[in-house]
């Protein structure tokens, strides 16, 4: 503990201490169990059946309650930093009820005799046990100490049912982004919705409060150009299937590690959604994904997938095949294999269309459709038909001017519904991107080593492309503090200085981010209805003092 | 002290090859067999370089020539003791003559008001590879024919703008309120070459180198590149082994030379020839003979343990690291043999755990002397104080944030003497910044180094105007 010195954000130390403990806690009163265990044996032995009842009964119950302990230690805490104490309550009635039970089970006992007893224990403590809501494998634990020692590391089994419990978020400033600041707000958050935003809400009873008189609560930030789960901190990375320049059949969610450790560090500088993609050194490189940095499994996790398909013109494929002799080894080489590509999956789109129909005429005429065969699937075509049929948009990784005039060409041949990322010398043309109502992700800022296409990166990018009526976003420079944190909050402050608004740089790691990639209806602003993903600040956000005091991802 | 002598020197007479000669083989200069003539040359010119000196030193000096600028009225962090809410700097002759909240100003000097802005001494970045080339592409910092290359001299790769893509790498930085930069070879290498400490204003490396060679730098535990080649270093052991020989090696010429010298001092008749030049061991006689520290890059406890333990084994004369990502670890040991850390470009580390370490604000409480840096271009040279602003946002008090970029790298390069902070007597290099220097929504209004204006932003003049 002391190594990390204050320089860490608590709340995370917090919690694995408190794990630690209770995972010496739990194996301290398993020892104890044991030993009852065998007492029990020898009481047995000297037949004086009341007594063994009790005392078993007692170490069921204490063991039952060390698991608890040890499965609120264990279960991803919903709110970020916070023991999950509130299932407490609700555990110690359960024990509490298995002692008034117990009168019951005694008699029992006596009636039917030592046969029909021990079955009897356990189908009831299972029938509490389970409306008290722990897991099936827990109870095995319960009744195999050894394999409920076994370190679990983090992950628990089975579902875990739970009601939606509320929380109250008192805080000194609310920006919910999509009005004005409420000074002195209220958030009640039910489960993992926001319930209501407001001034002066009724608090409603039972609920926890958070409160937080000088905190400012945003939207959860969004990452909207990410790698995380696909490289790891290490640079192992799952993000580059290199083996030819268009794989657009791909899925970042097959790739995608939660256990990634970054994914805990970006959460605590206040981001709590990322859209995933894949990288820049590949053409076509797969379908994107918008996921929530919260939970185990990757299905848990995805808000919106397929987000969109991932392009990406200019140095990296350039660089990437033309070193291996291979086509694209130029700039018309990239802009090439996308216009094939998507000629291809407008020929195939069109096949389906005409399937689709020939199989509604039948119907329609009440024919039989068995003569109609469908044409063959393809992975690839599939998932860029969507592209062409404007379902999924096209993000387009492209820098520099001539790049950006590339994309702008396909996105008007096809009709592209497009979104652009980097756009580095966007500034140049920001008039012909928004002429197209082309969002754009804004990034780099010029922090990190520069590519003969970032060479001449302005600060005052997004500021210009959002004068021009572009909307935008701000992505994580990675190359802050070298990736120490991802913090978005210094890279929206960099934008001001570029002469954006602060509302608009705010806007452009949260709401706007969030509408960009698709995901408005569930991100990016504080109103009821929204996941409830917030962030409480200790001040301003732009301002460089400011740390992020609390992350709550729903109760 | 001969360094301290070189550092002194005017620009126009800094040749770093002969600075080379006089610190390291200074006595093999004198038995060339044309030192009559060049002594008998040397005489004659001597009185030019006399007069040129003195017309030089004249100048600035005279409070009446207009040359003495007054900052008026800003607050001033001095990296020293005393701060000013209110302040006003004298500047005269390129150095701070007076620094108070109500100096004396001399007539005829010009006044430039600075009411509400904020003044710091110039930034200096403690580690950076400014104009050594892009990341990407071939940079001028590895020489990756040999693990051990301490013949090598930054200076010799430095292009004083900057390479493309980063063509104006310098005029950005300075922008941004980086006054002096140690420029130094990569990491490739076990032992990568000289460092430089320059003042980036001159515009060629010559005018703006102020200390070479600044320190000798290494890298330990790095072997990635040569394990590919199949040559040594392929382990951690290989790379403190290298540095071992290449010190035992100077030691054993140092030993060969001492032993031609008695010689030549004890029997001048029967002398015999000196042993030769080895510019390899000659470089590496400079850190056994402590006239230059060892500044070790490291990234794992072990490797940090590996540089303590030479620096002990050779007595080093000054050992400081780079990265030292685990130095948590070490920390104490760290502060117990003042071993200075020069942290970054990664800020924040993460734990075993997966908690966050803050690294300079941690080292610093245990009591490592600190620096920080942005390993330009892995972060671009404008960007120091954002480094800064990240360990501050963390729990790095401002007030240390700030010495880790003025005062503690002029220390660490010997030059707390004339660079680092605001005080009567030092180089007038300072910003005027308009607001706070952590926030990056603030800027550099003006920068001067030596007394010169180096940088106005088009902000002054417009509100000029106004």
């Amino acid at each position: 503990m002391s190594k990390t010195g204050k320089g860490h954000t608590d709340h995370e130390s917090n919690r694995v201490t408190q794990k630690q403990k209770m995972n010496q806690e739990k194996i301290e009163v398993e020892r104890d169990w044991t030993s009852l265990s065998i007492k029990m044996d020898t009481k047995i032995k000297t037949k004086i059946k009341m007594k063994v009842t009790k005392v078993s009964a007692k170490a069921r119950a204490e063991a039952k309650r060390s698991i608890a302990g040890e499965n609120r230690g264990r279960k991803e805490s919903g709110q970020v930093g916070r023991g999950a104490s509130r299932d407490e309550g609700q555990l110690q009635s359960a024990v509490k009820l298995k002692f008034k039970v117990q009168p019951f089970l005694k008699r029992a006992a006596k009636s039917a005799g030592a046969l029909a007893f021990w079955p009897m224990v356990l189908a009831v403590s299972f029938s509490l046990a389970t409306r008290a809501g722990w897991p099936g494998p827990t109870l095995l634990g319960l009744l195999n100490p050894e394999l409920q020692a076994a370190p679990t590391a983090g992950r628990s089994f089975g579902p875990q049912v739970e009601k939606p419990k509320l929380l109250v978020i008192k805080a000194g400033r609310i920006l919910t982004m999509i009005g004005p600041p409420i000074e002195q707000g209220v958030i009640i958050v039910e489960g993992d919705k926001i319930k209501a935003v407001g001034k002066d809400l009724a608090i409603p009873e039972g609920a926890e409060i958070i409160d937080e008189p000088e905190g400012w609560v945003l939207p959860g930030l969004i990452d909207v150009h990410s790698s995380l789960g696909l490289v790891d901190e290490r640079g192992q990375s799952e993000n580059e299937e290199l083996s030819e320049p268009n794989v657009a059949q791909l899925d970042v969610l097959d790739g995608f590690y939660p256990f990634d450790r970054r994914i805990v560090q970006v959460r605590t500088s206040g981001i709590t959604a990322a859209l995933i993609c894949p990288g820049r050194r590949s053409v076509i490189g797969g379908q994107a994904a918008v996921v929530r940095l919260k939970g185990q499994t990757v299905d848990e996790m995805k808000i919106l997938a397929p987000a969109g398909v991932k392009f990406s013109i200019g140095e990296g494929p350039k660089q990437a095949f033309g070193s291996k002799g291979r086509l694209p080894s130029t700039r018309m080489g990239n802009i090439y294999v996308i216009r094939q590509a998507l000629l291809e999956a407008r020929e195939y789109a069109g096949q389906w269309a005409a399937y689709n129909e020939s199989l509604a005429a039948a119907r329609k005429e009440k024919r039989s459709a068995a003569t109609i065969q469908p044409p063959r699937r393809d992975l690839k075509l599939e998932a860029l038909a969507k592209v062409v049929r404007g379902e999924l948009p096209a993000f387009i990784e492209c820098y520099r001017i001539d790049d950006i005039s590339g994309a702008i060409r396909l996105v008007d041949e096809f009709k592209l519904k497009a979104v652009f990322m980097g756009c580095a010398e966007g500034y140049l043309v920001a008039g012909e991107i928004s002429k197209r109502g082309i969002p754009v992700i804004v990034g780099p800022m010029g922090i990190g080593p520069k590519r003969t296409e970032t060479e001449n990166v302005e600060i005052s990018n997004a500021a210009r492309l959002h004068k021009a009526g572009v909307k935008i976003a701000l992505q994580s420079e990675t190359q802050y503090g070298l990736a120490a944190l991802e913090e978005l909050p210094l890279v929206a402050a960099l934008a001001v200085r570029g002469g954006l608004g602060e509302e608009e740089a705010l806007k452009a790691i949260t709401i706007n981010a969030a509408e960009i990639i698709g995901a408005g209806d569930k991100l990016g602003s504080l109103e009821p209805g929204k996941l409830a993903d917030l962030v409480i600040f200790s001040g301003h956000p732009l301002d460089y003092r400011t740390r992020v005091k609390k992350v709550i991802m729903g109760t | 002290m001969k360094l301290k002598g070189i550092k002194k020197r005017e620009p126009m007479q800094l040749r770093p090859e002969s600075l080379s000669a006089l610190v390291g083989s200074s006595g093999r200069w004198f038995v060339h067999s044309s030192f009559c003539l060049m002594l008998i040359l040397l005489l004659l010119v001597s009185p030019l370089f006399f007069l040129v000196e003195i017309a030089q030193a004249g100048a600035p000096v005279d409070a009446d020539s207009g040359q003495v600028l007054v900052l008026r009225g800003a607050r001033i962090l001095t990296s020293a003791n005393q701060d000013y809410e209110q302040g006003t700097i004298v500047i005269k002759g390129g150095k701070i003559y007076e620094i108070g909240i109500d100096p004396q100003i001399p007539a005829g000097a010009e006044v430039i008001d600075v009411t509400g802005c904020l003044i710091t001494p110039g930034l200096i970045d403690a580690h950076s590879h400014l104009g050594l080339g892009p990341s990407g592409g071939v940079t001028e910092d590895n020489e990756m024919s040999d693990p051990v290359t301490p013949q090598l001299r930054i200076i010799d790769s430095i292009h004083p703008e900057g390479l493309a893509p980063d063509k104006n790498q310098f005029r950005q930085a300075v922008a941004e309120g980086v006054t002096t930069a140690v420029v130094r070879p990569g990491s490739g290498n076990v032992i990568g070459g000289q460092s430089a400490v320059l003042k980036l204003r001159g515009g060629t490396v010559d005018n703006m180198c102020i200390l070479f060679p600044a320190d000798m730098k290494m890298a330990l535990g790095r072997k990635a590149a040569y394990a590919q080649k199949g040559q040594m270093p392929m382990t951690k052991m290989g790379t403190a082994f290298l540095v071992r020989q290449a010190m035992l090696e100077a030691a054993d010429y140092r030993a060969a030379l001492d032993r031609y010298e008695n010689e030549k001092k004890n029997n001048p008749a029967t002398a015999t020839t000196p042993p030769p030049h080895d510019l390899k061991k000659e470089a590496m006689l400079l850190v056994l003979d402590r006239k230059i520290p060892v500044h070790i890059h490291v990234d794992q406890a072990d490797d940090i343990m590996t540089a303590v333990r030479l620096a002990k084994e050779f007595s080093f004369s000054k050992l400081s690291l780079a990265h030292a990502e685990e130095s948590y670890k070490v920390a104490d040991e760290l502060a117990r043999e003042k071993v200075t850390v020069v942290v970054g470009p990664r800020m924040i580390v993460y734990d075993d755990d997966n908690r966050p370490v803050n690294l300079a604000d941690y080292l610093h409480r245990q009591g490592v002397e600190i620096c920080i840096m942005t390993d330009a271009d892995v972060v671009q040279q404008p960007f120091l104080r954002s480094q800064a602003a990240i360990a501050v946002k963390y729990g790095l008090e401002p007030e240390e944030a700030l010495r880790a970029i003025t005062i503690n790298p002029a220390r660490l390069m010997g030059l707390e003497k004339s660079l680092g902070s605001l005080e009567p007597g030092k180089d007038a290099d300072l910003v005027v910044w308009s607001g706070d220097l952590f926030d990056v929504r603030q800027e550099a209004l003006r920068v001067f180094i030596d007394g010169v204006e180096v940088y106005r932003s088009p902000r002054v003049d417009g509100e000029l105007k106004k």
